[in-house]
């Protein structure tokens, strides 16, 4: 069920999908075909998913793998993860979710796990410290507003302290002025909308998950 | 009276106590009779021989007086232990020796040896005995004086008796009372355990009579664990199982989602999603409950409070802006608990995804910690609907759900949060926000800093 589900919505998004539903056929299928990305369900028929996790590495495949289960128990994903996946996805999951992991996996495959900075709908260029809301065009920043959204941005829906946003944009031995931190996301809401920055009374200040 | 009985009939130590006890008071009773009898046998017998001695040292002149004097009396100081020796078959001379308590008319027909003679109205014991000199001498003791000795002497030999069995029956009681400690002990042990410890029964200082009995139990409690853990893991193991279909549905719908369709089939696709979205939290709350029932780990470090909201408001911020509820941290002091992570973060978690699920859109969700003494109080308030006192002990039943209320929780909540906190001792206790408008709930834990159980 869930197969056929995932394989239609990979096709939607232009991957090219071969489907198979036991351990064994799966592990024929990736002897005999090479593919860019594995998804293992690891509650397979025929075979543990285990098993065929660790026989596609012994085979020496080192091809991009992704596990989905239904068992979240830290074991369950650290076994998986030191038996060779590259990423882990627990069941429910969101369509959205599994392709953002796949074209992560495929990112750091290819030796470039640092794109452009992002939550969906606000983007940040590392590379010319451009920030853009949506399709509107890009708008520079300074350096501290870029470390700050930066810092913000790393893990979009995190939540960072003043303290937190002060380590990260001061180095050691700065001064650091009082208010400096409201001062700045004030400048960057000034920029890039109200929205961009969310406040959480008591604890500091996050950038939403999903924009 | 029922009562003694039941408890006769079911106590080892009542039965034990009360068997003892009626024993040594029968055996005393018999024992008391006995001794009584022999004792009164014994002292009349004494009497006699005392009888037969004067009678003989009257025979062998030791004792003389002149026939026909006044009869010569022993006398003690006790009046009663008067023996009166005369000389019998003188009938002439009994009026003049009537008087004070001389001689006794006493018949003379009487032959030798021992009689028991009633003269005016009062009862005598007489030997005859024919001297040497052919004269017949009776020597007389008045009974009562008799008795009364030979009870004295017989009440003298059940004292130690009455003075032994009050002294023995305490005994018994103690030394019952003493030998079942260890059984009462462990049965209050076992009484004040926990529902869910299952851990067998330490039988080092038990009685070996008990011993199997305590070895049979623990057996049980084996297999009462592992059929906790053969339930607790099928709880597991079907939400597991649930969690593949209810994925392929959630992705079939969002899928759809991408389609044309008609407003109206848009519609009863939202309500399609929300009754999946539904199911997915009931299963990850059942995980989540049977996660924390299941867990036995003993917190280590002093996990920081503050750092806990933290993690829970990332999670839950989504949920309050898409009701746009204003949730927060009210400013205090940053304050370390101990327990496991996991356990404080569901724990707050469960209770703020209550707060804002019950708190209408626009609402407040406050997350507050301060310290009084050794405790630690983590509180959460809303300024929704709030939970009626009558209510407030069901809630914490798992599936329990107020009536009246639509919003989508899984009734887990609570009970999850009960269990975590029974296992940190923490007191979890529920109030109104606003008192005076009886609205708004304010969840209050208190958790103890050093934690002992």
């Amino acid at each position: 069920m869930i197969g056929e589900a995932v394989q239609d919505a990979l096709k939607e998004a232009a991957y090219a999908v071969d489907w198979v539903s036991d351990g064994l056929a799966a592990l024929s299928a990736t002897d005999t075909q090479r593919y860019d990305l594995i998804l293992l369900d690891l509650g397979l028929p025929g075979k543990d998913g285990q098993d065929v996790l660790r026989a596609i590495r012994a085979h020496g495949n080192p091809v991009p793998l992704v596990i989905l289960t239904a068992r979240d128990a830290l074991g369950d994903r650290l076994r998986g993860l030191d038996g060779g996946a590259d990423d882990y996805l627990v069941k429910p999951f969101e369509m959205d979710e599994l392709l953002a992991r796949m074209r992560a996996v495929l990112r750091r495959k290819e030796g470039n796990a640092a794109p452009v900075l992002g939550n969906g709908v606000l983007t940040l260029d590392p590379e010319t410290r451009e920030a853009a809301v949506g399709d509107c065009s890009p708008v520079r920043l300074t350096g501290r507003e870029f470390a700050l959204l930066r810092a913000l941005l790393a893990r979009p829906g995190a939540i960072l302290s003043r303290a937190d946003l002060e380590d990260r944009i001061y180095g050691w031995g700065e001064e650091v002025e009082s208010n400096a931190i409201e001062y700045i996301i004030h400048a960057l809401r000034k920029k890039l909308g109200n929205d961009v920055i969310e406040n959480v009374r008591g604890l500091g200040w996050m950038v939403s998950k999903s924009g | 009276m029922d009562g003694l009985k039941k408890r006769l009939s079911t106590s080892v130590q009542y039965r034990l106590s009360f068997a003892l006890t009626a024993t040594i008071i029968a055996v005393a009773v018999v024992a008391g009779v006995f001794s009584f009898l022999s004792a009164f046998d014994e002292a009349h017998d004494l009497q006699d021989d005392m009888l037969h001695q004067i009678a003989s040292l009257v025979d062998q002149q030791r004792l003389t007086w002149a026939p026909g004097a006044d009869a010569p009396r022993t006398e003690d100081a006790d009046d009663d232990t008067t023996i009166t020796i005369q000389v019998l078959g003188a009938r002439g001379n009994f009026a003049g020796k009537m008087h004070g308590r001389g001689a006794l008319p006493l018949p003379d027909a009487l032959e030798d040896g021992l009689h028991t003679l009633t003269i005016a109205d009062e009862s005598y014991r007489v030997l005859v005995k024919t001297i040497a000199t052919g004269t017949r001498i009776a020597v007389s003791q008045e009974t009562d004086a008799r008795d009364e000795m030979a009870y004295n002497s017989a009440w003298r030999t059940l004292l130690p008796f009455l003075i032994l069995v009050p002294v023995l029956l305490l005994i018994i009681s103690q030394l019952v009372r003493k030998m079942f400690r260890p059984i009462t002990d462990l049965s209050r042990q076992i009484d004040a355990r926990a529902e869910s410890s299952l851990e067998p029964i330490h039988d080092g200082h038990l009685p070996t009579e008990v011993r199997p009995f305590v070895l049979a139990i623990n057996r049980l409690l084996v297999r009462v664990a592992e059929s906790v853990n053969v339930q607790r893991r099928f709880v597991a193991d079907a939400a597991h199982e649930l969690r593949s279909p209810l994925t392929a549905l959630s992705l079939q719908a969002q899928r759809m989602e991408h389609l044309e369709m008609s407003s109206a089939a848009r519609e009863r696709l939202r309500i399609l999603q929300k009754g999946i979205e539904r199911g997915r939290n009931l299963l990850n709350q059942l995980l989540s409950l049977s996660k924390v029932q299941a867990a036995t780990e003993m917190p280590g470090a002093p996990v920081l409070v503050r750092g806990i909201y933290r993690a829970v408001l990332e999670d839950l911020m989504p949920m309050a802006k898409a009701k746009r509820i204003d949730l927060g941290v009210v400013e205090g002091p940053d304050t370390t608990v101990c327990a496991t992570e996991l356990d404080l973060f569901t724990l707050v978690k469960n209770l703020v995804d209550n707060a804002i699920r019950y708190t209408p859109d626009g609402g407040r969700v406050d997350l507050a910690t301060h310290v009084a003494g050794a405790i630690v109080v983590v509180q959460v308030s809303d300024t929704g609907p709030g939970i009626p006192p009558q209510e407030r002990e069901r809630v914490f039943d798992p599936f329990y759900r107020v009536l009246g209320n639509d919003a989508l929780g899984s009734g887990l909540g609570l009970a999850i949060v009960k269990t975590i906190a029974h296992r940190m001792g923490a007191q979890v206790t529920l109030d109104n926000t606003d008192p005076s408008t009886q609205t708004g709930l304010t969840v209050t834990v208190c958790i103890p800093t050093s934690h002992s159980s």
